[in-house]
């Protein structure tokens, strides 16, 4: 079942999303984790997390991208350009980030050069950056109108009911992670980081459905499976988008073992569940605009870090690695000031700025994470 | 960062350097020469604004009217709010009891009077944590706030969480690491439109109710309204400013291009920066009466529009280089506040704001007008090719004032306008608008020095037959 998982992880179009197509569904592609996957369920498609993974160049993404973008979305458009998001029927982008939210134009502007790498369906989706009444009642409008814009061009219908049940759907996979993620934390630990990450990524990339049968299973073989930390030093990774498996890899070869994480691609969309009696759109308003410990809402610094420190008491680890992506100043600023404040608490951690897309400085990260690994030992 | 560089308080030095720079022509044109050389660091920037004449005298003394705001807060029990400069200052000179200090103001006046620049504010900024990928126009004056070298504001302001994150970013990280309180204001990818006025009013009123519980004050009603009739008054003023920037020759000065856009964002609804626009206003008028371009010659051989923002290093050299090349230098792209009225705007008077003082209500809903269209603010927010964002901009504005060549440049910090700049500068160069990206740091000579920009601008110019 793990192999499924890291099928997924390893690639864009999977399996499941191969069998998808074939059997006439449409795949919608998002970028981000505030835009709900349970609305693109409901209306019968498969939500699909667009991914940088695989890439070997970046002669698409560096001509239209500037030079200090960050090398996520520039993953993403080398792909789309060069046509691997072909299987996509379509893409909603938002406003993430900065860098992200202009995956929106350069993607368009890019397919004017490439023809038919644009999905036919294709939306910016704005997303507000704080968390009060006001914000939650905009972004509620909006995801009424992604609703209408979804219905329009697929010819479907989301209806209260559909909806209600993919977000029952989606929090049955949400509990079944939450006991994913005690198992993997227990003291001994019975998933290595690396096939644990393997299975956060496959949550976004296969069906719903399917995935939460071959996670049962997954957790079954859990509750009896060996140790695979054997005195290993545990580890928490935080920051910035992280769905690369090679990299749990390489800072796992240095003898730690990554047994939870709060990173983007990760641990960051299940800690509490939706609301299932309410108003389905207003309870996904409501979820998705307070939940998130996402950097770029700005300003909930101390809400995150009790989060973390929650996570870090229930896990018992023993470093973290505060990682980011170049130019991800979000994640790269808060983590110094995680770094301060977990220095004060007598965590230790380490700050870890990298590229995404290709382990390229694969020596200089597995040097860094080493020493590391000295350090807490 | 050094011990000497301890010594003296960023504020503190701003200050001193600008009170006295608006002292050095009092006296006799021999003093004046004598003094330009015991200041060779900034005699370039000094002496470049003093030479305009009137308009360069009130401009040093609305800085310094700034600084010495600043400078003193504490003494005279004010609370300093610190801020990003897409948040609109004429709220906060509406209470008599808070002073505002913009990050991006403190860093231009800090790179253009220091020898060195802001490098080791902005070095500071990594040490204390914050990224060196991050913007120098904040870095630059943060450094010295994370550092204890300038008065602790009481609280901050953001206004730039999607306009610019890394902006928004730098407030947040202040905040966290010397435990003040934080305000951001948010603003919806779109400008117009019910809804989105709907949110810019709510958020603006719980900014209102925010500054009231740290300034310990209520907002003015009888103030606002004088603050808010001289921003009336001065946005007036402007419009006939940029009416008359559109003649050929241009009659603006180069450096006017800065005392405008400092004057607003640093001044607006104080009368210090009426007075200036009064007195620029007059010189521009002499200007295209005699047909004669604002440069110091008289001449005008090419239009230059930047696109994005001015570069600001040491001693002012980029305005000082464009007037030596007899260059008019046309209003800044991205510097552009959409007041009704203003010829920019023709045709899409949707997209600007007007100010109504009738009733502390619709004095609210002007502020939070005002605040939606700051710069960047109303540029940046959506798609850069929708409507009245980026591009739309620069084409309108390039029809009217009729550019020879536009000129991008940013900061290393600026992913919003990275993420697109090639896209514009294709865009534009379709439309018949020859254009430079520059990889260069407004902010910082370390990235690229002003000589090399100056070489890429020069070398642009010859190869396109812009400047032969």
């Amino acid at each position: 079942m793990i192999n499924k998982m890291k099928e997924a992880a390893h690639c864009l179009q999977n399996t499941s999303v191969k069998e998808w197509k074939r059997d006439g569904g449409k795949v919608v592609g998002y970028s981000c984790t505030f835009i709900p996957e349970e609305i693109i369920h409901a209306a019968g498609l498969l939500p699909f997390r667009l991914r940088g993974i695989g890439t070997t160049s970046m002669s698409i993404g560096d001509s239209y991208y500037g030079a200090v973008n960050c090398s996520v979305p520039k993953c993403i458009l080398q792909l789309a350009g060069q046509g691997s998001y072909k299987f996509l029927d379509g893409a909603i982008i938002t406003n993430g980030c900065d860098s992200m939210r202009r995956l929106e134009e350069t993607w368009r502007k890019a397919s004017e050069d490439y023809p038919g790498t644009l999905p036919d369906y294709y939306e910016y989706f704005p997303v507000p950056h704080k968390s009060v009444d006001y914000s939650i009642e905009f972004y509620e409008e909006e995801l009424n109108s992604m609703i209408e814009s979804l219905q329009n061009h697929f010819n479907v219908k989301i209806s209260k009911s559909s909806l209600k049940k993919s977000i029952k759907l989606y929090n049955e996979g949400r509990k079944c992670l939450q006991r994913f993620d005690e198992l993997r934390s227990r003291q001994d630990v019975p998933i290595t980081g690396e096939d644990a990450k393997a299975v956060l990524i496959a949550a976004h990339a296969i069906p719903q459905e399917h995935f939460i049968d071959m996670l049962k299973e997954i957790i079954e073989k859990m509750e009896k499976a060996p140790s695979v930390s054997n005195g290993k030093k545990r580890i928490l990774l935080m920051g910035s988008a992280s769905d690369d498996i090679d990299f749990i890899h390489v800072i796992e070869e240095a003898g730690a073992i990554v047994v939870a994480d709060t990173v983007c691609y990760g641990s960051r969309t299940y800690s509490t569940l939706i609301d299932e009696k309410s108003d389905p759109v207003h309870a996904l308003s409501s979820h998705y605009l307070t939940q998130s410990i996402c950097p770029r809402m700005l300003g909930y610094y101390k809400t995150r870090l009790a989060y973390v420190m929650d996570v870090i008491r229930k896990t018992k680890v023993d470093g973290v690695i505060l990682q980011n992506v170049r130019f991800c100043d979000l994640h790269g600023s808060e983590n110094g000031i995680f770094e301060r404040d977990l220095d004060a608490a007598g965590i230790p951690c380490m700050r870890l700025e990298r590229e995404y897309g290709p382990l390229s400085e694969t020596g200089r990260i597995s040097m860094r994470i080493n020493a590391f690994m000295e350090r807490i030992s | 960062m050094k011990r000497e560089t301890r010594e003296y308080n960023l504020d503190w030095m701003l200050w001193s350097s600008v009170v006295s720079g608006s002292k050095v022509k009092d006296g006799t044109e021999k003093e004046y020469r004598a003094l330009l050389r015991l200041i060779p660091n900034f005699s370039g920037i000094i002496d470049g604004i003093l030479r305009q004449g009137e308009p360069g005298r009130l401009f040093m003394k609305m800085g310094a009217e700034y600084l010495d705001d600043i400078k003193t807060v504490h003494d005279k029990g004010k609370k300093l709010c610190f801020g990003t400069f897409v948040a609109s200052k004429t709220l906060f000179y509406a209470f008599d009891n808070v002073v505002p200090a913009w990050a991006e103001i403190m860093t231009v006046f800090a790179t253009m009077l220091m020898r060195k620049g802001t490098a080791e504010y902005m070095d500071y900024c990594c040490e204390a944590g914050f990224t060196e990928t991050s913007c120098s126009a904040q870095r630059g004056s943060v450094g010295a706030y994370l550092a204890g070298l300038a008065q602790k504001p009481d609280f901050l302001i953001c206004g730039a969480p999607g306009i610019c994150d890394t902006n928004a970013n730098a407030m947040q990280f202040m905040s966290e690491y010397l435990d003040i309180p934080l305000f951001q204001l948010t603003f919806p990818s779109k400008l117009t439109g019910r809804r989105i006025t709907d949110y810019h009013r709510r958020d603006y009123k719980a900014l209102i109710e925010f500054v009231e519980e740290h300034a310990g004050s209520r907002l003015d009603e009888d103030r606002l309204r004088s603050v808010l009739e001289e921003h009336k008054r001065q946005d007036e003023i402007i419009n006939e400013i940029y009416e008359l920037a559109r003649l050929k020759p241009c009659p603006m000065p180069p450096m006017f291009n800065l005392f405008l856009y400092a004057g607003k964002l640093q001044s607006s609804g104080r009368k210090a920066f009426t007075a200036l626009l009064e007195s620029m206003l007059q010189v521009m008028r002499e200007n295209a009466a005699a047909g004669r371009a604002g440069t110091t010659s008289g001449k005008e051989r090419a239009r230059l529009l930047m696109c994005y923002i001015d570069h600001y290093t040491t001693d002012a050299r980029f305005w000082q280089w464009v007037d030596s090349q007899e260059i008019s230098l046309l209003p800044t792209l991205i510097f552009t506040f959409f007041n009704k009225g203003i010829n920019y705007a023709a045709g899409r008077e949707d997209q600007t704001y007007e100010i109504d003082t009738s009733t502390m209500d619709t004095m609210i809903d002007s502020l939070a007008d005002i605040n939606s269209h700051m710069p960047m603010v109303k540029q940046l927010r959506g798609p850069y090719d929708a409507t009245g964002m980026w591009r739309d901009d620069l084409f309108f504005m390039s029809r009217i004032m009729k550019p020879d060549m536009t000129v991008y440049i940013g900061s290393m910090g600026c992913r919003n306008s990275y993420g697109v700049n090639k896209l514009i500068q294709r865009d534009a160069e379709r439309f018949g608008l020859p254009t430079l990206l520059l990889f260069a740091d407004a902010f910082d000579d370390r990235v690229a020095s002003w000589e090399f920009c100056e070489d890429k601008i020069s070398e642009f110019m010859h190869v396109r037959g812009i400047l032969s």
